[in-house]
C-alpha cells in the first residue's frame, strides 16, 4: 500500500505543479493587460509603472511565479485589485456557499445514485428496470442548465412552492436555508446521480455471477441480505473512483448552477473575475478548483487501493 | 446479451461492414434520426427561419401561435428563429472542433506509441488537460487574450477532446502491441509508424467512433454552458445557451421562452448518446 502511495502521490504533485505553470501564464497570455484595466486608457506612464510595481508585474517573470507558489504555501493569495481586498477573503465568502452547494448535491448524488444502481443491477423485472433505466439515461443526457430552467418553472413559477434563487445561510433561516438549497443541490447531482447509478448497476451485475453470490442463493441466504451484505460491498470499490471524478467536476458543474440560481460563490466569482480581468483572483481560483479536483481523485485512488489489493498490485 | 455470430468452427465471423455493425441496434438509428433532423434544420436557417434573426416586433414576451410557433422574447423576435440560428452555431462548433480535437488526440495517443519518453510525457500532458474538468478549462481559456466568445468555445472543446482521444488511441495501442499480427509486422520489417498507422489504428477506430459520439454531445453541452455563464457567444449573437440564459431571466413573464432551446438542447445531446449507445453495443461488445 505504501508502495502505491510512494507511486501516485508525486504524480499527482508533478500534474499540479504542471497545471500551476499553465494557470499562472493565463493571465499573461492576455492583451488588455491587468495594468490597463487597472489604470484606465489615458493613464500617465507614471502611474502605470506605480501600478505595474505595485502588482509586483516589474519583476522577472519566473520571481513572480515563485512569489505567487510561497505566497500560496503561507496563505497569501495576493490582493484582488478590482475588488480591492485580499483575495484570501474575496475566496473564503465564496467558499461558504460553494461547499454548502457541493456538500448537499454530494449527499444527494450518493443517495439517489446507490438506490438507482441497485435497482438496475439486482432486478430483473422489465417494470423496474425500464423506467429507472430512462430516468438516469435522462438525467444523465440532460445538463445542468436545462434542469436548472426547468426546476424553476415547475417548482418556483408554476407551483410556487422553492425560491427561484439566491443563497440564504443555515444560520440566518435554517428553513429557508434548506428551500432554497434543495433545487440547486438537486441541479448539481443529477449527472453524477446518473454517472454513478450506471457504473454501480453495472458493477453489481458483474458481481452477480461470481461463485460467492451462487454459494449465498444455495445455502438460503435472504435476497435482501445477500444484495445488502454480499453483492453491494463487492461490487462497490471500482465505483469509487468513478465517484471521485464526479465530485472533482462539482466544481466546474458549480459555475453554471451558481448562474442560475443567483448564487455567489466560487464559480460566480471565478466568471466574475474574468470577465472583470482580476488577475490574482482567477489565477487563485484556476489553482483551487484544479487541486480540488487532483486530491479527490488521487485520494478516491488511494482508498480504492486500500480496499482492493487487485489495484495496487496491478499498477 | 443477443450476441449475434455467425461463427464457422470458433472463428469469429469477420464480418459485416463496420457501417451495418453501427447501425444494428435502434439506438443507433434513433439518435442519427434525430441528430441528422437538427443539424438539416440548423444549416438551412437562413432559408426556412420564418424571420431575421435580429427582425424585432412590437410584440414581446408572446406565446406560441400560429405566427410565431414558440412565441417572441423580450424583444419581439421570433423564438424558433432564433433557435434554429442556434443549432446553426453549435452544429459550428461541434463540426469544426472535435474533428479537430480527435485527429490531434489519436496523434498524440499513436505517438506515446514510439517512444518510452514521449510516452512519459504525453501521458502527463493528457493529465494536467484532464484536471481542468471540462467548464473549467473554458473559463481558462476564456482569460487568455482568446476572450470570451466563439473562438474560446471552439479551443476548449479541443483541448477537452485532445486527452480524451489521445488516452483512448494510446490505450489500444497498448494493447495491440504484442498481439500476433503486429510481431509478425514487426518481424518482417515493418516500420514502427506504418505499423502504427496501418495495423493498429484501424483495430482502435471503433472506441474512437464511440469517442466522436460523446463528444459530439460533450460540444453541445460545452457551447451551452459557456454562453449561459456569459463566457461564450453573447446575446444579440443566437446561440442555444444564451437563449436559455435570457429566457431563465424572464422565465416569470414568459414561461413559454425556454421551451424552445430546451427541446433542441435536450434533443441533440439525447440524440448523440444515443448514437453513443448503440455503437458501444454494435461495435465494441463482441
Amino acid at each position: 500500500m505504501i508502495r502505491y502511495a510512494l507511486r501516485r502521490v508525486p504524480s499527482a504533485i508533478l500534474v499540479l505543479l504542471v497545471a500551476s505553470v499553465v494557470v499562472f501564464a493565463v493571465p499573461r497570455l492576455t492583451q488588455g493587460d491587468a495594468v490597463t484595466a487597472l489604470a484606465g486608457p489615458d493613464a500617465t506612464e507614471e502611474t502605470r509603472t506605480a501600478i505595474r510595481q505595485g502588482l509586483g508585474l516589474d519583476q522577472n517573470v519566473v520571481l513572480q511565479y515563485v512569489h505567487w507558489l510561497r505566497g500560496l504555501v503561507t496563505g497569501d493569495l495576493g490582493t484582488s485589485y478590482i475588488r480591492k481586498v485580499p483575495a484570501v477573503e474575496a475566496i473564503g465568502t465564496a467558499l461558504t456557499q460553494t461547499i454548502t452547494l457541493t456538500c448537499a448535491a454530494l449527499l444527494l448524488a450518493v443517495v439517489l445514485g446507490a438506490l438507482g444502481g441497485v435497482l438496475l443491477g439486482t432486478s430483473r423485472r422489465p417494470l423496474v428496470t425500464r423506467p429507472v433505466g430512462a430516468l438516469v439515461s435522462l438525467s444523465f443526457a440532460l445538463p445542468p442548465y436545462v434542469t436548472g430552467v426547468l426546476l424553476v418553472l415547475a417548482l418556483a413559477v408554476t407551483v410556487r412552492l422553492l425560491p427561484a434563487g439566491g443563497y440564504v445561510g443555515f444560520g440566518d433561516d435554517a428553513g429557508l436555508a434548506f428551500r432554497s438549497l434543495l433545487m440547486p443541490a438537486l441541479c448539481l447531482a443529477l449527472p453524477a446521480v446518473a454517472v454513478f447509478a450506471r457504473f454501480l448497476g453495472a458493477s453489481i451485475r458483474q458481481v452477480m455471477d461470481e461463485d460467492f453470490v451462487r454459494t449465498g442463493v444455495a445455502k438460503g441466504l435472504p435476497r435482501r441480505r445477500l444484495v445488502s451484505a454480499h453483492i453491494v460491498p463487492n461490487a462497490l470499490p471500482p465505483v469509487l473512483a468513478v465517484l471521485g471524478i464526479q465530485v472533482g467536476q462539482m466544481l466546474g458543474g458549480a459555475i453554471v448552477v451558481e448562474a442560475i440560481f443567483a448564487w455567489h460563490g466560487i464559480g460566480d466569482l471565478l466568471v466574475n473575475s474574468v470577465l472583470n480581468r482580476d488577475y490574482v483572483l482567477v489565477q487563485d481560483l484556476l489553482l483551487l478548483t484544479v487541486a480540488v479536483f487532483v486530491v479527490v481523485q488521487t485520494l478516491t485512488d488511494l482508498a480504492h487501493a486500500a480496499v482492493d489489493p487487485r489495484v495496487r498490485l496491478e499498477a | 446479451m443477443t450476441a449475434i455470430s455467425t461463427s464457422v468452427a470458433g472463428v469469429p465471423a469477420r464480418e459485416r461492414s463496420r457501417w451495418a455493425r453501427a447501425l444494428r441496434y435502434p439506438e443507433a438509428v434513433t439518435g442519427l434520426a434525430i441528430v441528422v433532423l437538427l443539424i438539416a434544420l440548423g444549416l438551412l436557417a437562413p432559408w426556412i427561419a420564418p424571420y431575421g434573426f435580429d427582425a424585432q416586433t412590437a410584440d414581446s414576451f408572446a406565446g406560441p401561435s400560429a405566427s410565431h410557433l414558440l412565441g417572441t422574447d423580450e424583444l419581439g423576435r421570433d423564438i424558433l428563429t432564433r433557435v434554429l440560428y442556434g443549432i446553426r452555431q453549435d452544429v459550428f462548433v461541434a463540426g469544426l472542433a472535435v474533428p479537430l480535437g480527435a485527429v490531434v488526440g489519436t496523434l498524440l495517443g499513436l505517438l506515446c506509441g514510439l517512444h518510452r519518453i514521449v510516452d512519459t510525457i504525453l501521458e502527463r500532458v493528457f493529465d494536467v488537460l484532464l484536471a481542468f474538468t471540462a467548464l473549467v478549462l473554458g473559463v481558462a481559456v476564456s482569460a487568455t487574450a482568446i476572450g470570451p466568445g466563439m473562438t474560446s468555445i471552439v479551443v476548449t472543446v479541443v483541448l477537452v477532446n485532445v486527452p480524451l482521444f489521445g488516452r483512448l488511441t494510446r490505450t489500444a495501442v497498448r494493447g495491440q502491441r504484442t498481439r500476433d499480427y503486429v510481431v509478425a509486422a514487426e518481424v518482417i520489417g515493418t516500420s514502427r509508424i506504418r505499423v502504427l498507422l496501418r495495423h493498429i489504428l484501424p483495430n482502435a477506430l471503433d472506441s474512437l467512433i464511440v469517442q466522436a459520439a460523446l463528444s459530439l454531445s460533450m460540444a453541445v453541452f460545452i457551447e451551452g454552458a459557456m454562453s449561459f455563464v456569459g463566457l461564450g457567444i453573447s446575446p444579440p449573437a443566437p446561440s442555444l445557451g444564451a437563449l436559455l440564459r435570457t429566457s431563465a431571466n424572464f422565465v416569470n413573464q414568459s414561461p413559454w421562452y425556454a421551451l424552445g432551446p430546451i427541446i433542441v438542447v435536450v434533443a441533440l445531446v439525447l440524440g448523440f448518446n444515443l448514437i453513443a449507445d448503440g455503437l458501444n453495443k454494435g461495435l465494441l461488445r463482441r
